[in-house]
């Protein structure tokens, strides 16, 4: 075999397609957000000031109070939706009967479109909707669950929950089955209980799949914005007004990109760093155990 | 490289050929919201291209949901694809504010338009915008539940009837209800099932919007934010929009009023006979006259011992600061706004009530309007002239907006009076703010 072509340009040219879609559709619109938040719109003009966006961010009370929404959010939905997630692939890879059944109800919602899936719920949830019709037969008064300051953010929970697990579950169905089953019944000679090689085979081995799926799903969340839009508009009294809804009203409702963008730089290094945080924890030298 | 050059000159001299043909034949481009106002512009248009015959003007139409998003993005970004833009009254300082609109050609004469239309489309004493019609609010009433709860419904215009224009100011002037009259009817007329409203006594038309809720508090005394356009603290807080504020929210806490109505659909429920008091426009009556339900129209209604003030404003037009052809463009917004038979187009397709002094002084005397339901117009007139407040002329109305409308939301949704307001002002005050630098 002979070396007289370097490898460098086919490397290059297999790459190319790839970065150049990371470049115009990731890099250039981060970019363009950073370089726009240090602009304002005055009188038709763009005029440069610098960091004033930010600034003015941190003596504005709604912002934080937008902030807070969003990490409480997160907190409980990423969790939620990830143990659920866990929990459905591990029944979803059993032998029992009626399988085929399940398995096809908890495939529906990837299948269902999310602007559709809202616009469901939103008529499931209204006053004389069916969830207050079911919980009325069981002698409970119907609640207001979009249009309560205590109920609201918990209902998108709800929404966004049951329309993302079956989603990541997939993903964790793929780590499962690359699991190779000798582990398991080693384990099993050895009397490891179901709940012993839950914890010490499965979890641990299906560590990089978690991972991805943590990472992924943490980024989906935190950037959540068509159930707000679609149900609650970030009320009310603010409970559900995430910060990709207070930048999307602020740039495009407003006019006020300057801070529409301030925020999104903002949304981005939070996610920078909770997903920094997240590999280290994860990808650390020695396990859990 | 011959072949580059080559389509590089076709293109110079197509490009030559193109600009030949425009100056001919002018294409201007306008955003509109969708329905009637767009059949309305269409028809405005045809008639126009009736005397002139060079221009081809094409409507671009927007749900009324997108249309303000459409219309800043594309203000915004310069986008010469627009040359006439529809602005809503309220926004019109914030577009002018920001450079996006043209100064009006000041040989456009304007002395045919109600003065206080003209000067809503005025910003720091310049004229940016051409009021296209105006707007006025009455109560529609369904007579048959009234009579089913054995109530006497307001003094109003009826079938039947035929009123001057002195007798139509005589109602609005001394016949006008209370909004106390109206929830005391409105309490009797609620139907309820269960728990659930089958019947709903009142609602507004437009759901915690400022344009129709702003009498409510300026009613009673106190405008919903100062005169420099950003201060709210004292104003929308106040004693006066507290109490407004609060009738506001029993509407909904007592089950009179259907909640987080979307656009349309009051006039869907009245026309279903489940809404027996609908304070709407004028622009209902075609809407309404086509359903079965036997209404009558009487005033908008005011608080007692306030001061009787109704919503009015409604669209302007203006030409795109950015537009390659400001005369043409110029030239229809005149034909559109000040214009006999533009005027009288536009009067007759869209039944709005109109900005132009010589249609006024029709409705108020030709006999066509002494019949209900057209003498509704008359109440419209009496209001325009006596009662009308305009919305505030701020360039931080898209803020104002947004944050009454987030108030009165929450308000609907059982959120405390007191919480709603105070936050309403904070918001309202730091995205003013913003603008104000």
């Amino acid at each position: 075999m002979s070396r007289t072509r370097s490898p460098l340009l086919l490397i290059v040219a297999l790459l190319a397609p790839a970065i150049a879609g990371l470049v115009v559709f990731r890099l250039y619109p981060i970019g363009l957000a950073v370089s726009d938040s240090f602009f304002n719109m005055v009188r038709g003009r763009q005029v440069f000031v610098g960091l004033d966006n930010y600034l003015s961010l941190i003596a504005d009370s709604t912002f934080w109070k937008s902030l807070q929404v969003t990490l409480w959010f997160n907190l409980l939905i990423n969790p939620i939706q990830i143990a659920l997630s866990l929990g459905l692939a591990l029944l979803y890879v059993q032998k029992f009967r009626g399988v085929g059944f399940y398995r096809f109800l908890f495939l529906i919602p990837i299948g269902v479109s999310l602007p559709v899936a809202v616009i469901i719920w939103r008529i499931m949830l209204s006053q004389d909707g069916l969830v207050n019709g079911l919980i009325g037969m069981a002698g409970i008064p119907a609640q207001p669950w979009l249009t309560s300051e205590g109920l609201a953010l918990y209902s998108i929970i709800a929404i966004a929950t049951w329309k993302g697990i079956s989603y990541w579950m997939i993903f964790i169905i793929g780590g499962l089955q690359n699991i190779s089953t000798e582990i398991y019944e080693a384990a099993r000679l050895d009397g490891a209980s179901a709940w012993q090689r839950l914890w010490h085979i499965t979890i641990p081995l299906l560590r990089p799949t978690l991972l991805f799926v943590l990472v992924a799903d943490v980024s989906i969340n935190f950037l959540l914005f068509a159930p707000i839009f679609m149900l609650t508009q970030g009320g009310p009294a603010d409970s559900t007004n995430v910060l990709m809804y207070e930048a999307y009203k602020s740039g495009f409702i407003f006019g006020d990109m300057g801070r529409a963008m301030a925020i999104i730089v903002v949304v981005v290094l939070i996610l920078l760093v909770i997903v920094g945080l997240q590999f280290r924890l994860l990808n650390g030298k020695q396990g859990a155990r | 490289m011959k072949t580059v050059k080559l389509s590089i000159l076709a293109g110079l001299v197509a490009g030559m050929f193109a600009t030949t043909a425009l100056a001919q034949d002018k294409t201007l481009n306008m955003i509109v919201i969708e329905g009637g106002d767009t059949t309305a512009m269409q028809a405005v248009v045809d008639a126009y291209k009736a005397s002139h015959p060079g221009v081809t003007i094409n409507l671009q139409s927007y749900p009324f949901a997108q249309f303000f998003q459409v219309a800043e993005l594309r203000l915004r970004s310069a986008d010469a694809g627009i040359d006439l833009v529809y602005v809503d009254a309220p926004l019109m300082a914030s577009y002018a504010s920001r450079g996006f609109l043209s100064e009006i050609d000041p040989s456009i004469d304007v002395s045919s338009l109600v003065t206080s239309a003209v000067d809503a489309g005025k910003y720091e004493g310049k004229q940016y915008a051409l009021p296209v019609n105006n707007s006025a609010q009455v109560m529609f009433y369904n007579k048959t539940l009234f009579e089913q709860a054995g109530i006497t419904p307001p003094a109003g215009l009826t079938a039947g009837q035929t009123v001057t224009q002195a007798e139509a100011d005589e109602l609005a002037s001394t016949g006008r209800w209370t909004w106390e009259q109206v929830l005391d009817a409105a309490e009797k007329l609620t139907v309820k099932d269960g728990g659930r409203t089958t019947t709903y006594g009142f609602s507004v038309e437009q759901f915690a919007e400022l344009y129709q809720l702003q009498p409510f508090g300026e009613s009673l005394g106190t405008d919903v934010i100062g005169p420099d356009g950003y201060t709210a603290k004292g104003y929308l807080d106040s004693e006066a929009w507290t109490k407004a504020a609060t009738f506001w929210g029993n509407l909904y806490s007592n089950g009179i009023s259907p909640k987080s109505l979307g656009y349309g659909e009051g006039a869907q429920l009245f026309g279903n006979g489940q809404l027996a008091m609908f304070a709407a426009g004028t622009w209902n009556i075609p809407i309404l006259s086509a359903t079965g339900v036997d209404f009558g129209v009487a005033p908008y209604p005011y608080f007692e011992g306030g001061k009787v003030l109704t919503p009015t404003g409604s669209w302007y037009v203006g030409v795109n600061v950015a537009s390659a052809n400001q005369a043409e463009a110029m030239d229809f917004a005149a034909y559109l706004t000040t214009d006999p038979e533009g005027t009288k187009v536009w009067f007759d397709s869209l039944q709005q009530l109109p900005t132009y002094k010589p249609l006024l002084e029709a409705i108020s005397t030709s006999p066509e309007f002494d019949a209900f339901p057209n003498n509704v117009f008359r109440l419209g007139v009496y209001d325009s002239l006596n009662t009308a407040k305009a919305r505030p002329v701020t360039a931080a109305y898209g803020q104002l907006q947004d944050a009454f409308r987030t108030a009165f939301t929450d308000i609907s949704n059982g959120v405390p009076v007191a919480d709603a307001l105070k936050s309403a002002v904070q918001k309202f005050e730091a995205a003013a703010n913003r603008v104000a630098q």
